[in-house]
């Protein structure tokens, strides 16, 4: 369970001065030894152990901690304004953030077919928090709902399809939350206005995805019905030809779990280098000659390229290319394979910065370049405020 | 029991035998986040289950169903311990020893010693009775059986089975059990065989026949009825599996107690028993195996 205590306006949302109050994280909730770490804006990181057996008492920990004498930074609860939750899957049904309620917990316990993973265990964390700040308005932030506004020609498979009527079988596309946010910042970046930007998105880190925006919206992403689909990932395979999975399963004697975990868990740069999915691991092992962490991330970064290029095409040129994510934002020499060669698009890069350019804002490119390469650390908790902000105001 | 929102959590749960199902019911319970306690009859065989739950998982991890990562969660969360003191704080036990009723009463007899009253015991048993079972427990109301199929972490399917004193809220808590398990359940009253082994058992045995009296290989057969009826294993293999010792006594109690000649296990079952033949477990029944149960091909197995 992630955090941040975040203070916010109309006036703060203007001046893009909101303010971090503290953030943190509980882990291993449901053991004897589940850790909070616990970070406030001033003052020192902590870390605790302690016996958090469910959703409920991480979120009173969580409330002691912005609580206490010593490290809080707030006197008491009700200084808390509203709550934002993070919903992975809105099906159909959400294009935007919504406040919840009961009609809207339901609609989105309609989604966990799609979601089976995810969406249960962030309605727990819902009800929890709702439990303990009852009079708190929440609000569902979803990771699906930016990419709404794909059309049918990029959202739609090439099955049956009555397969998308019964069963809601489409692309829905997945990391919508910091895709939009930092189209949002680039277009600050670039000091454009919205209906002037053509950006592709590249949110790499242990899952990956690309997004094509025009004019603020998403017209494809590489994710899918479910975040499998598209580039090579940490673990997971991105796209293969889907009759692999029945001659996999015919040829290793798979059952179906099996073969989910192979797609899952044993593939992506995990599976091809047999070393590790941490892609800072692979450059330092790629340094000393290893064959297939060199392998990995040629597939890897060949992959970023191929959609780059294809989402040119489909927007029809492109004002910007964005990096972020673990990988994006401190990997300079992935990002320079990812657009070796695209320099007849007019996407320029400057080296010196790229190399300098670690987990930090910046503009990579040459005021020559047509097409700009921007590296923008990803703030999906800010987005989740601001828009909880906003529904709360027009409540009110 | 913690009981949270009224609902029931089982966070430790204690397992008797550690053998092929036992340790499968502990490492559905361990990849579910939930802690196994595996009581074994000595401290040899504490170190050998131990030893064959790496096999198991290693296995697995070949089989790429689980990670690295995952191995060592279940080394973690599964305990094998050889005194039933150490069971006295689980939240649930469930029993997964042979199926021979004295054993299963000691069982029911030590753990009522060191369990609190309000425990629930789920007696794992394929044709015994669970009225008879429970009857040893000093709680025949908190006893329910709960028949798992092999492989029990490829099988959505348990019989949950109610002895005559079983009581609802006992069979709410298997049920509740299971369905935490993600296991498909269906209710069963106490009866030789339930469903699942009665309706198997003529199958198996009729195959059996089938290839003592010369129709076809036992290859033959179990690819019959493969392709043609759509099982994943032939009837043949299935036998191997289950072991042939233990199929032989689940039919001589079957045709014991309903009295019907279609219990009666077939000859050649019984020859195979005799002969050590007792399937995967010894490397060889109907067909034969490799250390890791794999089919070895043999030129169409026994006959």
């Amino acid at each position: 369970m992630k955090y941040q205590l975040i203070e916010t306006s109309a006036e703060q949302i203007e001046s893009d001065s909101d303010r971090m109050l503290a953030r943190g994280a509980v882990t291993r909730i449901g053991t004897s030894s589940a850790q909070h770490v616990y970070c406030p804006e001033e003052g020192k990181k902590s870390s605790a152990v302690a016996e958090i057996l469910e959703h409920q008492e991480a979120i009173q920990v969580i409330l002691r901690a912005l609580t206490s004498k010593e490290s809080g930074v707030l006197s008491d609860a009700s200084g808390i304004g509203a709550v934002g939750h993070r919903v992975v899957h809105g099906g159909e049904k959400f294009s935007q953030s919504v406040l919840m309620d009961r009609e809207v917990v339901e609609e989105i316990e309609d989604c966990t077919e799609l979601a089976p993973l995810h969406n249960p265990h962030n309605l727990r964390g819902y009800q929890a928090a709702r439990r303990i700040l009852p009079h708190a308005p929440h609000a569902a932030v979803f990771d699906t709902a930016f990419h709404q506004t794909m059309p049918p020609h990029a959202y739609l498979y090439g099955l049956p399809y009555v397969l998308y009527k019964r069963h809601g079988i489409r692309r829905y596309g997945f990391h919508g939350t910091s895709h939009r946010y930092v189209s949002w910042r680039s277009r600050v970046l670039l000091s454009k206005p919205r209906e002037k930007t053509r950006l592709i998105s590249c949110h790499l880190g242990n899952g990956a995805s690309i997004a094509a925006i025009d004019r603020g919206r998403s017209l494809d992403t590489s994710m899918g019905f479910t975040p499998l689909e598209g580039l090579l990932m940490g673990t997971r395979c991105g796209d293969i030809d889907p009759s692999l999975i029945f001659f996999t399963m015919h040829k290793e004697g798979l059952v179906e779990y099996q073969m989910t975990a192979l797609l899952n868990k044993h593939s992506g740069l995990f599976g091809v280098s047999g070393l590790s999915n941490d892609m800072a691991e692979l450059l330092e092992e790629e340094k000393t000659g290893h064959e297939r962490a060199h392998l990995a991330i040629e597939i890897f970064c060949y992959r970023v390229k191929k959609y780059i290029a294809a989402y040119m095409g489909v927007l029809g040129g492109v004002h910007a290319i964005i990096f972020t994510g673990g990988i994006g934002e401190n990997a300079p020499s992935i990002r320079e394979r990812c657009i070796r060669g695209l320099q007849f698009a007019g996407v320029g890069l400057d080296h010196q910065l790229n190399e300098q350019c670690v987990g930090r804002e910046m503009d990579l490119s040459p005021g020559s370049a047509t097409a700009k390469v921007l590296v923008i650390p990803t703030n999906e908790e800010l987005i989740i405020a601001r828009d909880t902000f906003r529904l709360v105001e027009d409540l009110s | 029991m913690v009981p949270i929102g009224g609902e029931m959590e089982f966070r430790t749960i204690g397992i008797v035998g550690g053998g092929l199902m036992g340790r499968s019911i502990a490492r559905e319970l361990a990849a579910d986040g939930r802690d196994a306690i595996v009581l074994e009859l000595s401290e040899a065989r504490v170190r050998e289950c131990r030893e064959a739950l790496e096999a198991d998982l290693d296995l697995e991890l070949q089989k790429w169903g689980i990670t690295e990562t995952d191995k060592r969660i279940a080394l973690r969360r599964i305990r094998f311990v050889a005194s039933v003191e150490e069971l006295s704080e689980v939240d649930l036990v469930i029993e997964s020893i042979p199926d021979l009723m004295e054993s299963k009463r000691r069982v029911m007899r030590e753990l009522d010693g060191v369990l609190p009253k309000d425990r629930v015991i789920i007696t794992n048993t394929e044709t015994l009775s669970i009225s008879e079972i429970g009857q040893a427990s000093g709680r025949p109301d908190k006893v329910v059986g709960m028949h798992f199929l092999y492989p029990v972490a490829q099988t959505e399917l348990v019989e949950v089975v109610r002895g005559i004193d079983t009581s609802d809220e006992t069979f709410g808590v298997a049920r509740h059990f299971a369905d935490l398990l993600g296991k498909t359940i269906i209710e069963v009253f106490e009866y030789p065989g339930y469903v699942t082994t009665r309706a198997i058992v003529p199958l198996l045995n009729e195959a059996m026949y089938i290839v003592m009296e010369g129709v076809a290989r036992a290859e033959d057969v179990d690819l019959a009825l493969r392709h043609g009826f759509e099982m994943r294993v032939g009837p043949l293999e299935y036998a191997d599996t289950i072991g042939l010792d233990r199929l032989m006594a689940s039919m001589d109690h079957l045709f014991h107690e309903l009295g019907e000649m279609k219990y009666r296990p077939c000859p050649l079952l019984r020859k195979l028993v005799r002969a050590g033949r007792l399937g995967k477990k010894s490397g060889r029944g109907f067909f034969v195996y490799d250390g890791d149960g794999n089919r070895v091909e043999s030129g169409g197995g026994a006959r």
